[in-house]
C-alpha cells in the first residue's frame, strides 16, 4: 500500500451543518442590460405586454407540453432604426428550491437568438412555492427583505433547474407562435 | 496581454452572466477595464462553450460524437480539432488510470436511462473498451469494436478551459467560468468555492479557496435516478459496469478543468487507487460525505503537495461564517 492510500480512512475535517448557507441569490443582468446583450444593435424596446386567452394558453400547452402558469407575457419588440428586429420576452421559472428570471430573444425568423439569465435564487426552505415570497423580488434587487448569502458565488456542483429552464424556453417559443407572431 | 489590457489607474468593470448550455447553467464572470470589452469577451467565451456543446453532444444527431458512434466502426470519421484534443486527453486519462476513466461506457448509461437512445446507431457488440477507440492521423477516428462513446465526463471541463482561454486572450484581468460544477478561475484574489451537501443539495458548505486553477465536482444530487431499488448516478465503473452510489460528492482540484473533470470519475470509480493517479496529474481530491453524527459533512482530502494556489479553507483555521 502506498502512503497516499491511507487518507481515505480518516476524515480530514468535519464541516458542521451550521456552516451551511440558508439561501443565496445572484443577479446577473437587469432587464435593460439583458436587452442590450441580446439585441446589441437595437435602439428601441417597445413594451408589448400580453394577456393570453384561454384558447391561447391551451394552444401553448399542447404545442410545448409545458404548463402555462401565468397568462401574462412580458414581451418587448426590439427595433433598429424603426424596423422590427425581434422579440424580447422576460419570464420566470421555479422548482422546489429555486426561482430563475430569464429572457429569451426571438429573431424575425421565429428562432431563439439567445437566452440570458437575469436572476437566480435558491433556498432550502419551501418558500419558493409561495407567490408572496416570489413577489418580493419583482422590480427589486435580491436580498432586500430576505436573508440571503450574496457572498456565495462559486458553487461547484450543478445548479438546480436546467430542466425547468429548458421547458420555459419551449413554452416561450410556443407563446411566440400563438400570440406574438 | 492584448492591447486592450488593463491601464493602471482606471477603474475595473466586472460582469457575470449565465446561460443554459451543456445541460446545465453556465456562468461566466470577467473583469476588465472597459464595459463593452468585458461584455464582448463574455460573449466570445459563451461562443466557445457553445462550440464544444455542438461538437461533443451525445444527444444531437450531427455532433462529432454521434458521427463517430454511427459510422466510425465502418470507416474512419474526421473530427474537429477540439474533439480530437478531448479524445486524445481521454485516452491519456484512460491509460493513466488503467481504464478507470473510459469514454466507452455510453451503452451502460443508455441502459440505465441517463443517455437517450438513437435508433440509427448500429448495434453494439458489448465487447471492447477505450483501447478500441483508434486515433488516426489527420484527426480521423476509427472504432475497432462495435462501441459507443460519450464525452460528457470530460468535454464540460474542456469547454470551461476553452472559455477561460478566450477570456485571457480578450485581455480580462480576472475571470471565472462555472459549468454546473466544473469551475475554473484566474485573477488576483482568492475565491471561496462552495459545494453542496451530498444528501441535501440546497445546503451549501464552503470547502476551499483558490485564485488560479480548476475545481470539478461530481455528485448525484440532481443527476441521480432510481434503478432496481437503488439510487444511482451517471458515473459507471468501467470494470464492473455498475453505477456509483450517490452518497458522496467528489471535488478534484487541478491546473485545468478538463483534468479535474475527468479525474472526478476516477475517484468515484475507485477512491483508493485514485490518490496515486491524482498525484501523477498534480491534482488533489476532496470527498464529501454525510456525517451522520452531526448532520454536517465529512471531508476526506488527498492533500497532494505542490499546489501553490490551494488553501483548504477548513484546514487552516480561516473559518468565518
Amino acid at each position: 500500500m502506498n502512503d497516499l492510500n491511507r487518507w481515505l480512512l480518516i476524515p480530514a475535517v468535519i464541516l458542521p451543518a451550521a456552516a451551511s448557507a440558508p439561501a443565496f441569490a445572484v443577479q446577473y443582468l437587469t432587464v435593460e442590460q439583458a436587452q442590450k446583450v441580446l439585441f446589441p444593435a437595437a435602439d428601441q424596446f417597445e413594451a408589448k405586454p400580453i394577456v393570453l386567452s384561454a384558447a391561447q394558453r391551451r394552444a401553448i400547452e399542447s404545442a410545448s407540453g409545458v404548463r402555462v402558469r401565468s397568462p401574462e407575457v412580458n414581451a418587448w419588440r426590439a427595433r433598429q432604426g424603426g424596423r422590427a428586429s425581434g422579440w424580447f420576452v422576460l419570464d420566470e421559472v421555479y422548482g422546489k428550491h429555486e426561482f430563475i428570471t430569464y429572457a429569451v430573444a426571438i429573431g424575425l425568423d421565429g428562432a431563439v437568438k439567445g437566452v440570458e439569465i437575469l436572476d437566480y435564487r435558491e433556498t432550502h426552505g419551501g418558500e419558493v412555492q409561495n407567490p408572496k415570497w416570489r413577489a418580493q423580488f419583482t422590480g427589486k434587487k435580491a436580498g432586500d427583505t430576505l436573508k440571503l448569502d450574496e457572498d456565495i458565488k462559486n458553487i461547484s456542483g450543478a445548479t438546480l433547474s436546467c430542466k425547468h429552464l429548458t421547458d420555459g424556453v419551449k413554452r416561450i417559443l410556443a407563446t411566440y407562435e400563438a400570440a406574438l407572431k | 496581454m492584448s492591447a486592450l489590457a488593463r491601464v493602471p489607474g482606471l477603474a475595473d468593470v466586472s460582469y457575470q452572466r449565465a446561460r443554459p448550455l451543456l445541460g446545465t447553467l453556465v456562468e461566466i464572470a470577467a473583469t476588465g477595464s472597459d464595459a463593452a470589452q468585458v461584455q464582448r469577451a463574455i460573449e466570445l467565451a459563451f461562443d466557445a462553450v457553445e462550440t464544444v456543446h455542438t461538437l461533443m453532444s451525445y444527444h444531437s444527431a450531427d455532433s462529432d460524437v454521434s458521427r463517430i458512434n454511427r459510422d466510425a466502426f465502418n470507416a474512419p470519421v474526421v473530427v474537429d480539432a477540439h474533439t480530437w484534443r478531448v479524445l486524445a486527453a481521454a485516452q491519456a486519462f484512460a491509460e493513466a488510470s488503467d481504464g478507470l476513466f473510459d469514454v466507452t461506457v455510453a451503452p451502460t448509461l443508455t441502459r440505465l436511462g441517463f443517455l437517450p437512445r438513437h435508433v440509427d446507431f448500429p448495434r453494439i457488440s458489448g465487447q471492447g473498451d477505450w483501447r478500441h477507440v483508434m486515433l488516426l492521423p489527420d484527426h480521423q477516428v476509427r472504432l475497432a469494436r462495435r462501441l459507443r462513446i460519450d464525452l460528457s465526463g470530460i468535454a464540460k471541463g474542456y469547454a470551461v478551459d476553452l472559455a477561460i482561454q478566450t477570456l485571457r486572450d480578450a485581455g480580462m484581468t480576472s475571470a471565472r467560468v462555472n459549468a454546473g460544477g466544473d469551475l475554473r478561475l484566474y485573477g488576483d484574489s482568492a475565491q471561496t468555492v462552495h459545494v453542496r451537501h451530498p444528501l441535501g443539495a440546497t445546503t451549501i458548505v464552503p470547502l476551499l479557496q483558490f485564485s488560479e486553477g480548476a475545481a470539478a465536482t461530481s455528485a448525484g444530487y440532481y443527476a441521480s435516478r432510481r434503478y432496481q431499488g437503488r439510487q444511482i448516478m451517471p458515473v459507471i465503473h468501467p470494470g464492473t459496469k455498475i453505477a456509483c452510489d450517490v452518497t458522496r460528492s467528489v471535488t478534484v482540484l487541478a491546473q485545468d478543468c478538463m483534468c479535474a473533470d475527468a479525474l472526478t470519475k476516477v475517484v468515484h470509480a475507485d477512491p483508493e487507487q485514485a490518490a496515486v493517479i491524482l498525484a501523477r496529474f498534480n491534482a488533489r481530491a476532496f470527498i464529501v460525505e454525510n456525517d451522520p453524527l452531526t448532520g454536517g459533512c465529512r471531508v476526506l482530502d488527498t492533500a497532494a503537495t505542490g499546489q501553490h494556489h490551494w488553501h483548504a479553507r477548513w484546514g487552516v483555521g480561516t473559518q468565518h461564517v
